[in-house]
């Protein structure tokens, strides 16, 4: 049998064909992440070295942005920055690792609570706990009105160490997941050999360290990156105490008349290269050491009794920090939204519920909340789905190249402060080439969702991509095989698989969209203000009562919606579907 | 190109799988090329057995005929049916097959009766007849009280089970094996091989094995395809893959126990030679033409080993070597040795006694599993393009020659 493949041209041309249409939805995807993630940052970043070609100003090639990035309350904004950064790593990074030693390594009662508000914690925006302790020790604040004497709590919380305080404790529990990793894999015979060979508790306590600055130095990179591109405190607290910061100074720069887009880029490739400077700090800590602790024949580590006096100071310290970091902020909010007429100079103060009887008839104070709780519930859909394509390209065993240069692109974006990609959005969005191009999305709801989903997608890939690359491959191949077409496979198989992970998903980003604050204070459509932007507005005219109503009001829709979303999860989902995942 | 088929592949009566062939399949992986153009046909009805090391080509091949691969080049029939070719793809789903995965894929939120139960809904049952048509596959795996039980409930041996349940519930025309048996122990293995040969038998589908194993390939299959660096090396029947590999690779690849460098003195008859190995005379099988003077290496089956009589007299007699046992193994049923025979080994030389480290011993080596090849096919073997494709079934003799030296 002789064997000879002849190709005829119309088969040719028909396979090229076939090979088009399996690429274009990639192609697809391309554009619409060059369109929201890749074009809005590159052009914007751009402005700060050539202001003619974006109409900014008269040279092709100028410093002057980085000249006006440096002088006045703008230098002092990126020094201040500098300053949190590093004091709110070290510090988070230092309670994280006491945090993560109680929960992982002791029987100390309240684990799973003190576990379990880290997680609290992570997901409460900064400026709500910010915004929190103000009432509290505000002039004619909450503890003003009760009489207690707050002024020298109040000096500190108005400055320097109230805003690294409050940054300080958003940063704990990034430092506590990345510190209770390493512990979790590093087992219990490195401290037995220091022991057996002579070493004392300090030797022991030493070496685990040491063994540990992997996850110790991630968690100083990490709460720096986060604390110098934070926003919420920076408009909230820092504004109020009058402590300029970087971000709120770019926000300055492009939302006050006149607009300075080249310096608010200087500003944002300052704190690129700020976080970056943390990331190579970082490599250059762990160079050429081996960390490689974790293996197959590890023994667990015990859990240990400690004394009862000191199993009593741990409980007491685990509660203090509870009670600083969300009980007075959550007390401090609670308290002002039932208290009328808080912050107004014209007495009368008491208790009552009319601040959410007015948040739930006002127009001004409820359709921001009914319009958040919209774009939240399309973006947290969109991003989801958009994820999970993420996802599967940086799992998938093609493209290997395309796949790596979406991990890079999606790792920066994750590093770059929401405040830039806003500012991104506006620049882009407002040049005279994009309305020339038939896109008038400046100022439109369309252009607000567009911004939530590039700052929440690279998140949320982060989170399906570990989900999705334990899914072996020959699962749903053998969907294929045994009968499902390519759709059905997913559906039947996969989307069973990864049901409570796209479900986290979908509440991670649901409840950080509902609540958003840089993205919403650039982009919200001038009649539509997000929920975030109707809180600000209404402290900033000193309706503090309606403000901390809608404050409360938003958490708890938050937590409804996320709430309902698993109870129909649990009720509706096939047994097999809620069995996956679960501990024995 | 010739086309020849085995008496032993003839004999056997078509069940109604579907007959497969590959035409030149060709598929690459960046600058790897895993199938440099197969042509290989399977009967309706056979079980295939494809073998060969890792990197081989056999999964590409095995996967490309499941529809999850894409062929770069060439064509696959199922049946009559063209499922692979120029701008041709069938989906997996619609090729009547089934297949059992080497980690079994069994999906975690399904029970072992839905896991088997999906591979019916393209035969569009109703609820009930379905159910019972599972359950009937389940009990044919031994596995009917455990229905209700979730993958994760379930041991390795149960977890293969259902897979191989889930193959033949739907009694698809093909069957495909990816390494089946591969992650489970020795004792449970042999009773799975057993069981997957009897199920796949019944069910009179057409069967694509894949194994890096021999004695796996040789216990389940009708016919064996070797497979290296992704071509098809040989294609036969398992006696004759023994007894007639076709390279010095398939030898190797199908069990030595070791190799003797020698020169030929004569052909003794039709197929056989006499070989001089060093003071030593062996006599020999070869498929190639091989004349006086010519040198050989004579590749060494395990059976073909054995103990000879400390009186025999090895300088005289063909086929008798002399060595020093270096090393012993007791196995069960007996002893293995290591015999250091001049600047050679032989491994696996089987006694029922064991034979003390450092004696001399006397070997004799029959002919049958004598294996000669010209010195010069010891290395790479080189693929005369247009005779490439062998045909399952061809006689051994023939077979051999579709691979030019």
């Amino acid at each position: 049998m002789a064997v000879s493949t002849i190709i005829e041209p119309a088969a040719v041309r028909t396979h090229a064909a076939a090979g088009w249409a399996r690429k274009a939805p990639f192609a697809l995807f391309w554009l619409l992440v060059a369109a929201i993630l890749l074009l809005p940052i590159l052009l914007f970043l751009m402005v700060a070295f050539s202001p003619r070609l974006f109409d900014q100003g008269p040279q092709w090639f100028s410093l002057s942005g980085f000249q006006g990035a440096f002088q006045g309350p703008m230098l002092q904004g990126i020094l201040d920055t500098l300053l949190i950064g590093a004091v709110s790593a070290l510090a988070s990074a230092a309670v994280g690792f006491a945090v993560a030693w109680v929960v992982q390594r002791t029987r100390v009662p309240g684990r799973r609570l003190w576990s379990g508000s880290m997680f609290a914690l992570l997901l409460v925006p900064s400026y709500l706990i910010a915004l929190g302790w103000e009432r509290l020790l505000e002039p004619d604040g909450v503890l003003d009105l009760l009489h207690v004497p707050d002024s020298f709590a109040r000096s500190l919380l108005f400055g320097p160490v109230g805003v690294i305080g409050v940054l300080t404790v958003k940063g704990i529990p990034f430092a506590y997941l990345a510190i209770l990793a390493g512990l979790r894999g590093l087992g219990e015979e490195f401290e037995a050999a220091v022991r057996v060979h002579g070493g004392g508790k300090v030797d022991v306590a030493r070496t685990v360290i040491a063994l540990l600055a992997p996850a110790i130095w991630s968690s100083l990179a990490i709460v720096f990156a986060e604390s110098i591109s934070d926003f919420g405190v920076a408009s909230t607290l820092a504004n109020d105490a009058h402590f300029p910061v970087a971000t709120f100074e770019l926000y300055n720069a492009v939302d006050n008349f006149p607009v300075q887009f080249p310096v608010a880029a200087a500003v944002g490739w300052l704190l690129l290269a700020m976080a970056g400077i943390a990331l190579l700090a970082q490599n250059a800590a762990l160079r050429g050491r081996s960390y490689r602790v974790l293996g197959g024949r590890t023994r667990p580590a015990r859990r240990r009794e400690l004394s009862r006096p000191a199993t009593s100071g741990v409980f007491v310290g685990m509660f203090v920090l509870l009670l600083l970091s969300l009980g007075v902020p959550t007390f401090g909010a609670l308290s002002a939204s039932l208290i009328t007429g808080l912050g107004t100079l014209e007495g009368g103060a008491a208790f009552s519920l009319s601040n959410y009887q007015r948040a739930l008839t006002s127009p001004e104070l409820y359709q921001p909340l009914l319009y958040s709780a919209l774009l939240a519930t399309i973006t947290a859909t969109v991003v989801v789905l958009l994820g999970l394509v993420v996802a599967r390209m940086l799992t998938s065993r093609r493209g290997r190249t395309s796949a790596r240069m979406l991990d890079l692109l999606l790792l920066t974006a994750v590093a770059l402060p929401g405040i830039v990609f806003a500012a991104g959005y506006i620049f882009t969005y407002n040049l005279p080439l994009t309305n020339d191009l038939g896109i008038h999305l400046y100022e439109t709801t369309t252009l607000l969702v567009l911004g939530y989903i590039a700052t929440a997608l690279p998140p949320a890939s982060r989170v399906l991509f570990g989900s999705v690359g334990q899914v072996q491959e020959s699962l749903r191949e053998a969907a294929r095989v045994h009968g499902s077409n390519a759709p059905a496979s997913w559906l039947r198989v996969m989307m069973p698989l990864l049901a409570r992970p796209l479900l986290s998903a979908w509440s991670l980003t649901f409840g950080a969209t509902l609540l958003e604050l840089p993205v919403s204070q650039l982009l919200y459509p001038p009649n539509d203000p997000t929920v975030s932007v109707g809180i600000e507005k209404a402290l900033s005219n000193y309706d503090y009562g309606g403000g901390t109503a809608m404050e409360v009001l938003a958490v708890l829709a938050a937590l409804a919606v996320i709430g309902l979303v698993w109870g129909i999860f649990q009720l509706v989902a096939p047994a097999g579907w809620r069995r996956l995942g679960r501990t024995s | 190109m010739r086309t020849l088929r085995s008496s032993a592949a003839d004999s056997l009566p078509d069940l109604g799988g579907h007959r497969v062939t590959f035409t030149g399949a060709g598929k690459r992986y960046g600058a790897v090329r895993a199938l440099a153009g197969v042509d290989l046909e399977v009967e309706a009805g056979r079980f295939l057995v494809l073998l060969g090391p890792s990197g081989s080509g056999k999964t590409t091949l095995v996967r490309a005929l499941a529809g999850i691969e894409r062929l770069d080049e060439g064509e696959i029939h199922v049946g009559s049916r063209l499922v692979s070719g120029p701008g041709k793809h069938v989906p997996p789903e619609r090729r009547d097959l089934a297949m059992v995965f080497q980690d079994y894929a069994l999906w975690p939120h399904l029970t072992a009766l839905g896991n088997v139960g999906y591979a019916l809904r393209r035969r569009k049952l109703a609820v009930d007849q379905a159910k019972t048509r599972s359950l009937e596959a389940l009990e044919r795996v031994g596995l009917e009280g455990l229905a209700t039980r979730y993958p994760h409930e379930l041991s390795g041996g149960q977890q293969q089970r259902v897979a191989l349940a889930r193959a033949i519930v739907a009694k698809p025309g093909l069957l495909l094996f990816d390494e089946p048996l591969s992650n489970l122990d020795t004792d449970l293995r042999e009773r799975l091989r057993v069981e997957i040969a009897t199920l796949t038998r019944q069910c009179g589908a057409t069967a694509v094995y894949i194994t890096h194993d021999q004695a796996e390939a040789f216990a389940l299959a009708d016919v064996i395809g070797v497979l290296d660096q992704g071509r098809l090396v040989q294609l036969a029947d398992p006696e004759t893959l023994y007894h007639k590999p076709a390279t010095p690779f398939v030898a190797r690849f199908t069990g030595l126990s070791g190799e003797l460098a020698g020169t030929v003195v004569g052909r003794d008859t039709d197929e056989f030679f006499i070989v001089e190995v060093g003071p030593w005379r062996l006599r020999t099988r070869s498929a190639h033409a091989l004349k006086a003077g010519d040198q050989v290496r004579v590749l060494i089956r395990p059976a073909a080993t054995a103990f000879a009589a400390a009186d025999a007299e090895s300088s005289a007699s063909v086929g008798v070597v002399e060595g020093t046992v270096i090393d012993v193994a007791y196995r069960g049923r007996g002893y293995d040795h290591v015999i250091a025979c001049g600047e050679s080994t032989l491994t696996s030389v089987f006694s029922p006694r064991p034979w003390g480290r450092g004696v001399q011993a006397k070997l004799s080596l029959d002919a049958e599993g004598c294996i000669a090849f010209p010195l010069n096919a010891q290395g790479e073997i080189s693929y005369d393009e247009e005779v490439t494709t062998v045909m399952a079934g061809q006689s051994a003799a023939t077979s051999n020659r579709g691979v030019t030296e």
